[in-house]
């Protein structure tokens, strides 16, 4: 018997197979945040001294590498969160359990909705420990808990978006080491070649020019925008445009790759 | 007994231009175990995995229980139950969080899930350790896992592909059973194997499939009986006598149901030492043999009756042996050319 209720079980269900999986395995939740803790702690020393840059305050509105640099690690944490989001989907193709789903009458689309969710909610578990350490390292958020809730909100969606990447690059190459390493690749490249790490007027003209065809640069901008300045509604809303931009496109790949992964 | 699987004429291509099935075509009785036989690479995991929706055919028909396989895939999906070649369970589950996810996906509710967990853990002997994550289990507790999730809803069919491969003796024994036990409560089973005994112990009736093709189908005793012969070794003493010899291979071919015998001293196929008899009985050869000799008056020295096995159906059919790391044994190809 089929009845509409079944499908967001179907979602809770999944949802809750990959939580699950989240807690039992520690490192899943620490896999993505290494990197991005290594350059809070380390990198904000190491270019304290980038803040002394004559105009950097007025450009970036506060004197602090630390808090101007700290929107970028919440953009990098999404980052290299979401290309962990393919490994879990490669692990279920190569342990067979992904035929094993499909073989029963659970819907295609909650296999990828419950995916997705859990991915969205490892995210925020993240970003909400690198704020606050953050805080302990003395980032302060200027919009307070509201401000800090919008960015968790903007996080969770860049990073839903964001993982279509790796999960559609996992179903196409069905192999944990191909997954790791294409990703990464969108990883640093977008990083740096963003407003995320250097104020824009900062950057190299031609990164300049990339930069703005960057989402990276716009999400970048908007948390940084709620650390330091206050709500610019402005930038926000792009950040959400481009966010919906990349997320329309990784979803649709991906969703397409699902159903042709079942031509194979 | 209705036919409960109809598969005609069923091809699957993989790009460029791999034939991995190849215009099969075979039915499933309602309550049979089925089982297809081959070697890796066969096509058996591909046919099984048209046969539960999880690949599209290139062309050909697959009813199941009289629903199209890809018109009705979801009428499928809730009658039948699969287990996969490689072990399909989440390792940072415990078996019962397995059971229970499984029980979701056919939307049964909570309650019923949480006791058919309890109950399914049971059955395959793993309530003992079932609060535990599956990857800490053997290999052959994640199969009896594996077939315990296959089995939430209840599954009219049950799809095994190759259930034991990689297990021990006693593990795959376990798992026998639960099939046969499975089997004897009314649901039908498709398995595939690379097992030969496998095939013969369990299946009904069986197909041996072979670069995607199937190259002989019927129950196992019939497919053995239609190798024809029974082969008899027989060592005489003071063989290295030609006199001997040429003495008992004339007592033996005039043994009414005797069909070939080959003198080892000459070379031949199957050919280890002495004398080897064909014949299409052999418990009833055995005491003529013997009887015959003695009035002969040659003296036997070893005398070894060998059935045929679903191996020389299989060398028989394809002309090579089934298994690659038994290419040791002498080629038996010869099998072929004597009938």
């Amino acid at each position: 018997m089929k009845t509409k209720l079944d499908f967001p079980m179907e979602i809770a269900a999944i949802f809750s197979r990959w939580v699950r999986k989240l807690v039992r395995r520690p490192t899943n939740l620490t896999f993505s945040m290494i990197q991005p803790l290594i350059w809070f702690l380390l990198f904000t020393q190491a270019f304290q001294a980038v803040a002394n840059i004559p105009g950097f305050q007025q450009i970036t509105g506060t004197s602090s590498y630390l808090t101007f640099f700290s929107a970028a690690v919440i953009v990098q944490t999404v980052l290299t969160s979401a290309l962990q989001s393919g490994l879990g989907m490669v692990d279920d193709v190569e342990s067979g359990y992904l035929d094993k789903m499909r073989a029963t009458p659970v819907r295609r689309s909650s296999i990828l909705l419950g995916k997705v969710f859990s991915d969205g909610f490892r995210i925020v578990m993240q970003v909400s420990i690198i704020i606050a350490l953050g805080y302990v390292l003395g980032v302060q958020v200027v919009t307070g808990l509201p401000g800090i809730a919008l960015i968790l909100i903007m996080a969770m969606f860049f990073g839903i978006a964001w993982s279509g990447i790796s999960t559609f690059v996992a179903l196409t190459t069905r192999n944990s080491e191909s997954t790791l390493i294409i990703s990464i690749m969108f990883v640093f490249p977008m990083l740096f070649l963003s407003t995320a790490v250097m104020p824009k007027q900062f950057l190299a003209p031609w990164v300049q020019t990339f930069s703005m065809y960057n989402p990276v640069s716009y999400v970048a901008d908007a948390v940084r925008g709620l650390i330091i300045r206050g709500y610019n509604w402005t930038l926000i809303g792009q950040a959400f445009l481009a966010i919906l931009v990349v997320g329309a496109i990784t979803l649709t790949a991906t969703t397409m790759m699902f159903r042709r992964a079942l031509a194979k | 007994m209705a036919d409960i699987i109809i598969v005609s004429n069923l091809v699957k291509l993989y790009d460029p231009d791999i034939r991995a099935v190849d215009d099969i075509s075979f039915t499933v009785t309602q309550g049979e175990v089925f089982g297809f036989l081959g070697p890796n690479g066969a096509g058996k995991s591909t046919a099984i995995k048209v046969l539960t929706t999880l690949l599209k055919k290139t062309s050909g028909d697959v009813k199941i229980k009289g629903f199209d396989v890809e018109k009705d895939a979801r009428e499928i999906r809730n009658i039948i139950g699969y287990a996969s070649q490689g072990v399909g369970v989440d390792i940072d589950l415990t078996g019962r969080e397995n059971i229970y996810l499984q029980c979701r996906f056919y939307h049964i509710p909570k309650d019923k899930a949480r006791q058919k967990a309890n109950d399914l853990l049971g059955t395959v002997g793993l309530a003992d350790v079932a609060d535990r994550l599956a990857g800490t289990y053997s290999g052959g507790m994640k199969r009896r896992l594996d077939l315990a999730t296959a089995l939430v809803s209840d599954p009219e069919i049950l799809f095994l592909d190759e259930p034991t491969t990689g297990l021990d003796p006693q593990s795959r024994r376990a798992i026998w059973d639960h099939i046969r036990a499975l089997n004897k409560n009314g649901t039908t089973i498709f398995l595939t194997t690379q097992y030969m005994e496998e095939a013969d112990q369990l299946a009904h009736r069986l197909c041996i499939i072979d670069n995607g093709k199937i190259v002989a189908e019927g129950e196992p005793g019939k497919l053995k009986g239609q190798i024809g012969a029974d082969m008899i070794r027989l060592v005489v003493k003071g063989g290295e006598d030609p006199n001997i010899i040429s003495k008992a291979l004339n007592t033996v071919s005039q043994i009414p149901g005797v069909k070939e015998v080959q003198d080892c001293t000459k070379g031949g196929i199957d050919c280890i030492e002495g004398i080897v008899i064909y014949g299409a009985d052999g418990s009833n050869l055995v005491p003529l043999i013997v009887r015959s000799l003695d009035s002969a008056h040659v003296e036997i020295d070893n005398l070894v009756l060998a059935k045929p096995s679903l191996d020389d159906v299989f060398i028989k059919f394809t002309g090579r042996q089934m298994r690659t790391d038994l290419q040791k044994v002498p080629p038996k190809a010869g099998f072929r050319r004597r009938r």
